[in-house]
């Protein structure tokens, strides 16, 4: 069993290196860059500049551009002059020290970029699991003994309608109705803007959760009908399992057969689910950041997309892959301690 | 005549399903005595282990219910008891092993906690220790090697007989005085299916226990039971003593299935002898006997009324119009 896991633990390199260094390779193909954005913004100072003043700055009409000799020295700065698979080499180096790169954009490291927004993305994820959890077991649960009845159908039309909307819409519904129109919650952020005056730590955890309610509602809204009806049909399954009516032929009262045997063995695929949600849970989902205005993970990467700043995607992809990666090992290990029959070698 | 042990009367049990209501057993009765083995036989659906499922109230719920009869363990009628008296009867007055040892023991526990449950249930005042070396004992005595080691064990790591004697001393733990055995040898190999079987009698001369064994062999059937409940179609239609009940079969469907085993006193490659037809489905069952569309000796009363089963409930009983034409 350990030795499986260290073969695991073994595994996350190579494929960590794989998936960086095609993510790596497309930023560098793909048409836009720090250069390219660099050369529009200094084109259009100067249009706006030439507009105001008529004063002309270096060269002809048309604007200001670069010229070859500052080009290349933007490409050295930023590593460009060099063979892809070099310059992957250099960043690949700099990451194992732990060293991300300096944004193109910020112009600050980005491991404190991400690290300012890694907590916001992780609060959201782990209340997002924890309250998807406590909602699709015990609901799950119910909609399994009760399988058929007018609670199990009038439930199944509410966790239908969470798994057919996208999660961004609900966002935007809630946002709609609760913010802007009732004003019963604020309109997005991560906390107001008088957090730092507020005396307890109770009071800034309340305001957290009073600006958190309505994300939280569109990211559980998500993900709570896959877990739900996985957590119904799974102990729908174990009812109907032999050992439960062994259990009851001991003596045992239904109840407790469930809760003894049937429930242990419906946990099974919960926690094979566990190590994947990790990841996609603390990655965020950067639809509902961007209507929130919550400053996460997944915003950051998103906006790092569109600006072509190539360190902080690839600092958010470093994150995310590894966290994938542990995750999925995380679910192996969940799943051989609940499950005495799996056995890894 | 000394009171039976378990006595049921004209026990009918339904299901209600999409299709409607069909009636898997009618008017059912019969008993049984300490330290006897009733066989009860029969083909798939004929009611066999609904009869037994009855007895200890397991049936599916919601869609099976018992509609009129009386269940008597001692006089104590078990269609009437609260739910919670009948967790006292079951496991501990009446225990039950299945059919399919792989999958009726839960394979996320180790077999201590497997067995051990049914002391905690049935004898709270035991102590840990205590019920660990009572459930090692019972190992022991079901003939598990090194039982020490197996309590640690998962099912999956037994083998299917192994498990079979597991799902046994579970249900011997708490020394019931009836066994029901819901075909507990079908899904073994031969050799187990001995082993299990003497192990079975062993058991039955020690504690003195009554043994209901479900099958559809007769073959095992000859091996261990004192008296045969031959049903077809959700009805007994003979009950009799073993020997007499393999040497006279009167029933014309008994007859059929004695027909049916092939013999090594006969010369080999024949065409095995089967009945013609099916047997009548539940939802629509036919007035009159059951086995009127299959019997060679139907006559137009048989198509009318169902014929009483008829005789000493201790030595023959048969439920045919014209057995006493066929005994001949």
């Amino acid at each position: 069993m350990t030795q499986y896991f260290i073969r695991r633990l073994l595994l996350i390199v190579p494929t960590f290196i794989g998936i960086t260094i095609l993510v790596f390779v497309i930023t560098r193909f793909v048409p836009g860059g720090p250069i390219e954005r660099m050369i529009a913004e200094v084109q259009q100072a100067a249009m706006q500049g030439g507009a105001g003043t008529m004063q002309s700055t270096t060269s002809g009409i048309g604007g200001a551009t670069l010229d070859e000799d500052q080009i290349r020295q933007l490409e050295q700065y930023y590593g460009f002059d060099k063979p892809v698979l070099v310059s992957y080499w250099d960043w690949l180096i700099k990451v194992v020290q732990f060293d991300l790169g300096v944004s193109t954009r910020y112009s600050e490291p980005v491991w404190d970029t991400i690290r300012e927004r890694l907590p916001v993305s992780a609060f959201y994820g782990i209340t997002t699991m924890l309250i998807t959890y406590f909602i699709s077991i015990p609901l799950g649960y119910l909609k399994a003994i009760r399988h058929n009845s007018h609670f199990d159908h009038a439930s199944s039309v509410v966790v239908f309608i969470g798994y057919a909307i996208p999660s961004y819409v609900v966002g935007i519904i809630l946002l709609v109705v609760f913010a802007s129109n009732l004003e019963w919650f604020p309109m997005g952020g991560f906390y107001g803007d008088d957090f730092d005056d507020l005396e307890s730590k109770w009071e800034q955890a309340a305001d957290v959760f009073y600006h958190a309610a309505l994300p939280l509602m569109a990211y559980v809204a998500g993900s709570f009908a896959v877990m739900t009806f996985m957590m119904k049909n799974a102990l729908m399954d174990n009812l109907a399992a032999d050992y439960v009516r062994t259990a009851i032929a001991k003596g045992m009262p239904f109840r407790e057969a469930i809760t003894r045997h049937a429930m242990r063995n419906s946990l099974i695929p919960i926690a094979t689910h566990f190590g994947n949600n990790i990841s996609v849970i603390i990655g965020g989902s950067f639809l509902i950041e961007k209507i929130f205005n919550i400053d996460g993970l997944g915003l950051l990467g998103y906006e790092s997309i569109v600006e072509r700043d190539y360190p902080i995607v690839m600092g958010v992809l470093v994150i995310s892959a590894i966290l994938q990666l542990v995750g999925n090992i995380l679910s192996d290990i969940c799943v051989a301690v609940v499950d005495p029959r799996v056995q890894f070698r | 005549m000394t009171e039976a042990l378990l006595e049921v009367k004209h026990l009918a049990t339904e299901f209600i399903t999409e299709q409607g209501v069909a009636r898997a057993l009618d008017d059912i009765s019969f008993h049984i005595n300490a330290g006897e083995t009733l066989g009860i036989v029969g083909e798939s659906g004929c009611g066999k282990s609904v009869t037994s499922l009855s007895i200890m109230r397991l049936l599916p719920r919601p869609a099976g219910s018992i509609v009129s009869g009386e269940v008597l363990l001692q006089g104590q009628d078990l269609t009437r008891l609260a739910p919670e008296e009948m967790h006292h009867i079951r496991g501990n007055r009446i225990a039950m092993i299945f059919q399919e040892p792989m999958t009726a023991l839960n394979p996320v526990y180790r077999v201590e906690r497997q067995l051990g449950e049914t002391l905690v249930l049935h004898n709270p005042q035991m102590s840990k220790d205590e019920i660990r070396a009572a459930s090692i004992r019972m190992l022991k005595r079901v003939g598990i090697p090194a039982p020490e080691r197996r309590m640690q064990e998962y099912p999956h790591q037994l083998s299917g007989g192994m498990r079979q004697r597991v799902m046994i001393a579970i249900a011997l733990l708490c020394e019931p005085e009836i066994l029901i055995a819901d075909e507990p040898t079908t899904a073994l190999d031969v050799t187990i299916q001995a082993q299990i079987l003497q192990l079975l009698k062993d058991l039955q001369q020690e504690t003195g226990m009554a043994i209901i064994f479900i099958t559809h062999d007769l073959g095992v059937i000859a091996e261990v039971c004192d008296r045969v409940l031959v049903m077809y179609s959700g009805r007994i239609i003979e009950q009799a003593e073993i020997h007499t009940l393999f040497d006279t079969p009167l029933h014309p469907y008994t007859r059929g299935l004695m027909n049916a085993i092939p013999r090594l006193d006969k010369p080999a490659k024949q065409v095995l002898s089967t009945i013609p037809g099916m047997v009548p489905s539940l939802f629509d069952t036919p007035p009159g006997c059951r086995f009127q569309n299959r019997c060679e000796y139907a006559q137009p009363q048989c198509r009318a009324t169902t014929p009483p089963l008829e005789g000493d409930s201790d030595q023959h009983q048969v439920r045919c119009f014209r057995f006493r034409e066929l005994m001949h």
